[in-house]
């Protein structure tokens, strides 16, 4: 058999090298943006004006310390947390539920019910925007963080037992039958075999729900009035607003609205990949 | 995955100590919430509602300012709700109406207020609905489009007084710009409005045109109103390199942080500039005239007014509220204090600045054409040459493509315009 | 599958259907109900039936929904054209990589757990001609390609807008491919490796073909993304798309006739409900479609 010429070795070479310029590139394409935004929230907004390239001297930390408190920072931040807390276990616990029904009961409107859940993934909450206000608004729920938790959680439903079945179906059935032959009532079948068997999909499922509900800015934007009651996203435009011109402090603000995320990302990024990807990669 | 629970855990450990974060609120004295769109102006409320509130025990008000580009939308959206404020910050003519048709707002009977009848004729009316001509609100401010000019910054292109006529302050931008130095601040991206209305009136035929459009009796197509739209083309070469990506913060802060020599804007923007910067040193002038001791014109309104609330649960003590907005007391704090022409009449203007304002304003005033007249039905007026403006100067679009657009664009709801396009 | 366990069932599913059906299913529907009708603000008026869809064709809206359309139609083919390139190359690098995988993809994939609100407002600042970065640095080292009015020209501005989100989601395209690459059983390649062909030759003959799967993912995905970008114009172009309207998406009219613009509100819910619906029935139709035929060609590879 032919073994690799000179010149395709050489390509190979040129290809590679080529590949590896663009994850350069790449890199300092993604961290040099952000490294800019750090630096600049350590600055005097009227020195951004006139020098915007300098570098920051030292580790000032006034536009921070404006930013959490007369910006609320602290506030909108619990406020985030409660909601995608909040949303994301609503969505776990009941879409494990249905998940785990789906895949292992045999009735008449599975399969219904699996298509229904199926279309849910069709219909994004955006484009339901004023349907939801006037829903909410006559159920009470405007202008309060249950009405978003409720919202979310239901957005993120469908793919959650989407997810969910797909997972459970593959697992053997022994494990669940051998405990209802010992006499287990279906519901220790469900907590003590089921849920640690699907502990590893909770993270994704977890993950794939919780950021896009923390990163949600449109949802906020429509429902929340009230400034102690408004998320992170919602916050940084409404900062915006009010400290427009004060640079300094619009870029520590943008650096303390992504910092959580980053910081989690650095430990667990590997699951944040999966879990960001569900349903779209294999495995 | 022992990682992600423990994430978890943390989380929620989180939130439950956020639940004890949320804010509890005292059920004691009577409650009353106010909204507004000025952002700016947040600390000088909360000080008058400090001081209201110990002069009056039994009543707390809540401040909350929203940014004035989403304001009438959150207001709206609000009111439709059932949750609205009790005290309204509003705004006048259409962007009142809008508030005025679906019943949100609490009619004031000439009898509630006092000093009602003090009040000017056109400033009351700015507070009234298009077709319900009831008072809606006791009007709390005048603006008017003047511009600002820094004289130390035009001196390094020697120059050293400002324009006497129009010419001049076009020759004079020329001048600094000439000098490699930046002579308009303003960009072209946002509030093109503004800075159209400041120049504008003089081109289009100030008062007398306004009064023919609204009777319909002339259209935007007028001859004189494309002119007014060539005058903005006019001085796109002396706005910032790139200007039609340079939005109104920014153009504002070039101005105060003084590297430019003109804004063109209102005179609202004073106080803003003064707390911006307070070592700038800036004048304010009305838009000179064409000739030297020729008319002068002077875009103004009545820019809104303080209302309540149809659907409040606490009409006596907001009317209260509103009385003291009404009061000279408070018009003469909220001159000196944020450096706006209160509407409250007999209010002493001590600042030398806002007095040049109140002065041209009273020489040469005439109505900010879109504002006062176009912002009843979509789409307004305003937003028309919001969209046409940059794209005249961006090359999208000619000065007569962009009037004709206003035109067909206002006639779909203003009846005096059938049959005219 | 095992017994039939009736009440159980009951209480498995219904709280994930309940809640499914309140806040998505029944929203859905009302808001066809609602483009059916006329509308005061909030208050609804009397049923007119298509009246809002012709009226959505006529002077003055037609040319903001037919602009907006053609906008989001730009959105796409950019974004497919070029974002699944470069995150099918990105893909490839760090297949190719021996060491340092996993770094790679994390910092590849980072700008994906950042919310748009943060991306876009931080290059809406960095894109700033006065202060901004991009500027200074054009002025500093005379780059006159780069001395732009990005978001001031109607015709640079979208692109930009395409440019900032490419810079967000590149990333997860990569990933993607990424992962099917990494499920091509090795044998094929070491065959191919063997047969003497060329890396490119493999990539073109062995992994393309292969990654089907996750190209049709990325492509439906990006589909139902571009027609309902909001975020970015929203926040950089505002709610009225500036320059001059240019950067209106469908979903952005959609959001302006609802809820309004800074000197007047709420529009029209009727026509706003309309566009839902057109948009809902494109979208969903075009990402069948698109499903369909691409899955068929996944089988045919």
């Amino acid at each position: 058999m032919k073994t690799a010429s000179y010149s395709s070795e050489k390509n190979n070479l040129f290809l590679d090298g080529f590949l590896k310029f663009a994850l350069v590139l790449n890199a300092l394409g993604v961290f040099v943006p952000l490294l800019f935004m750090i630096n600049s929230s350590f600055r005097n907004g009227a020195d951004i004006y006139t020098t915007p390239l300098a570098l920051a001297q030292g580790f000032d930390l006034t536009n921070y310390r404006l930013v959490l408190t007369e910006g609320k920072f602290l506030q909108y931040l619990s406020n985030s947390i409660l909601v995608t807390a909040f949303s994301t276990l609503i969505v776990l616990i009941c879409g494990a539920g249905a998940g785990y029904a789906l895949a292992r009961y045999q009735f008449r409107f599975n399969t219904t019910l699996y298509l229904f859940f199926l279309a849910g993934l069709l219909i994004p909450a955006k484009l339901a925007l004023v349907p939801l206000f006037i829903q909410l608004k006559n159920m009470g729920l405007l202008d309060s963080r249950l009405g978003l938790i409720l919202v979310y959680a239901a957005g993120a439903m469908p793919a959650a037992v989407f997810i969910y079945t797909g997972f459970i179906r593959a697992l053997p059935a022994d494990l669940d039958n051998a405990a209802r032959i010992d006499g287990a009532s279906e519901l220790q079948v469900f907590r003590k075999v089921m849920l640690p068997l699907i502990f590893p999909v909770t993270g994704i499922v977890g993950i794939y729900t919780a950021i896009p509900i923390w990163n949600d800015f449109l949802l906020p934007l429509v429902f929340i009035r009230d400034t102690s009651k408004m998320t992170i996203m919602q916050g940084i435009s409404v900062f915006f607003g009010e400290y427009g011109a004060n640079w300094g402090a619009l870029f520590a603000g943008l650096t303390l609205a992504a910092l959580p995320l980053i910081v989690l990302y650095i430990i667990l990024s590997s699951q944040f990949i999966k879990g960001m990807t569900a349903g779209a990669t294999k495995g | 995955m022992r990682k992600l629970f423990a994430a978890f855990a943390a989380v929620a450990v989180a939130l439950t100590g956020s639940v004890f974060l949320a804010p509890i609120s005292k059920a004691a004295d009577v409650s009353l919430t106010m909204y507004s769109w000025r952002v700016e102006d947040k600390a000088f409320y909360e000080d008058v509602i400090k001081d209201y509130t110990a002069a009056n025990p039994g009543v707390k008000i809540t401040y909350q300012s929203f940014p004035s580009a989403d304001y009438q939308t959150i207001l709206m959206s609000a009111m439709a709700a059932g949750k609205g404020p009790d005290i309204v910050h509003v705004r006048a003519y259409g962007a009142l109406d809008q508030l005025v048709v679906p019943g949100y707002l609490s009619p004031l009977a000439a009898n509630e207020i006092k000093g009602l009848s003090k009040y000017p004729k056109d400033a009351l009316d700015s507070q009234r609905g298009f077709s319900d001509k009831r008072l809606f609100g006791i009007p709390f401010a005048y603006q008017s489009l003047g511009i600002f000019y820094n004289l130390d910054y035009m001196r390094k292109a020697g120059i050293n007084l400002p324009p006497k006529t129009y010419p001049e302050f076009v020759a004079q931008l020329k001048k600094i710009k000439d000098a490699g130095l930046q002579p308009l601040a303003n960009g072209g991206s946002t509030h093109m409005e503004q800075m159209w209305g400041t120049i504008a009136p003089m081109f289009y035929g100030g008062t007398d045109y306004y009064n023919d459009v609204v009777a319909g009796k002339k259209t935007f197509n007028d001859p004189a109103f494309v002119k007014s739209l060539e005058a903005v083309q006019e001085l796109f070469p002396y706005m910032p390199a790139n200007a039609t990506a340079v939005n109104y913060d920014a153009s504002r802060a070039l101005f105060f942080s003084g590297k430019a020599a003109f804004f063109l804007g209102g005179i609202f923007e004073l106080g803003y500039f003064r707390a911006q910067n307070p070592k700038l040193k800036f004048d304010f002038m009305a838009t000179p005239p064409m000739t030297a001791g020729g008319k002068q014109f002077v875009s103004t309104w009545a820019d809104g007014g303080y209302g309540i609330n149809a659907k409040t649960s606490n009409r006596a003590e907001s009317l209260k509220f509103i009385n003291y907005l009404a009061s000279k007391s408070y018009g003469q704090r909220f001159t000196e204090k944020i450096a706006q022409i209160s509407a409250v009449p007999g209010v002493v203007i001590k600042d030398r600045q806002l007095n040049k304002a109140v002065s041209s304003i009273n020489k040469g005033g005439t109505p900010y054409i879109m504002l006062v007249g176009f912002r009843y039905k979509n789409p307004t007026g305003s937003a028309l040459l919001q969209t046409g403006l940059p794209n005249m100067l961006n090359g999208t679009k000619t000065a007569k493509q962009v009037a004709d657009e206003v035109t067909k664009g206002v006639a779909t709801w203003f009846a005096p315009f059938a049959g005219k396009i | 599958m095992t017994t039939y366990q009736r009440p159980w069932i009951f209480i498995f599913v219904t709280p994930a259907l309940l809640l499914t059906i309140a806040f998505t299913l029944v929203p859905a529907l009302t808001l066809l109900s609602y483009s059916l009708f006329s509308w005061q603000s909030f208050k609804r008026g009397e049923f007119v039936g298509i009246e809002n869809f012709t009226r959505l064709m006529q002077f003055p809206f037609r040319e903001d929904f037919l602009g907006a359309f053609q906008n989001n139609v730009l959105v796409f083919l950019t974004l497919f054209l070029v974002q699944t390139s470069l995150g099918l190359l990105l893909a490839l690098a760090i297949y190719r990589l021996k060491r340092g995988k996993k770094f790679f993809q994390a910092i590849v994939f980072l700008p994906v757990i950042l919310s748009l609100i943060i991306v876009a407002f931080m290059w809406k600042l960095f894109l700033d001609p006065l202060f901004g970065p991009i500027s200074a640095i054009a002025v500093e080292f005379n780059l006159a390609w780069l001395n732009q009015p990005w978001l001031g020209q109607p015709g640079l501005a979208l692109f930009t807008l395409i440019f900032i989100g490419l810079w967000r989601w590149v990333g997860f395209p990569a990933i993607v491919f990424l992962a099917g690459m990494n499920s091509i059983n090795e044998e094929f390649i070491e065959a191919a490796r063997i047969d003497g062909a060329s890396e490119f030759q493999i990539f073109r003959k062995v992994i393309f073909p292969l990654l089907a799967p996750s190209f049709t993912i990325v492509a439906i995905l990006t589909f139902i993304g571009a027609f309902e970008w909001f975020e970015l114009p929203y926040v950089i172009g505002g709610v009225t798309g500036q320059p001059g309207g240019s950067t209106t998406t469908m979903a952005l009219l959609f959001y302006r006739l609802a809820f309004g613009t800074v000197d007047s509100a709420t529009v029209d819910v009727g026509l706003s409900s309309a566009i839902g619906v057109i948009l809902f029935v494109f979208v969903g139709i075009g990402a069948a479609l698109g499903s369909y035929y691409l899955r068929k060609r996944e089988v045919q590879q």
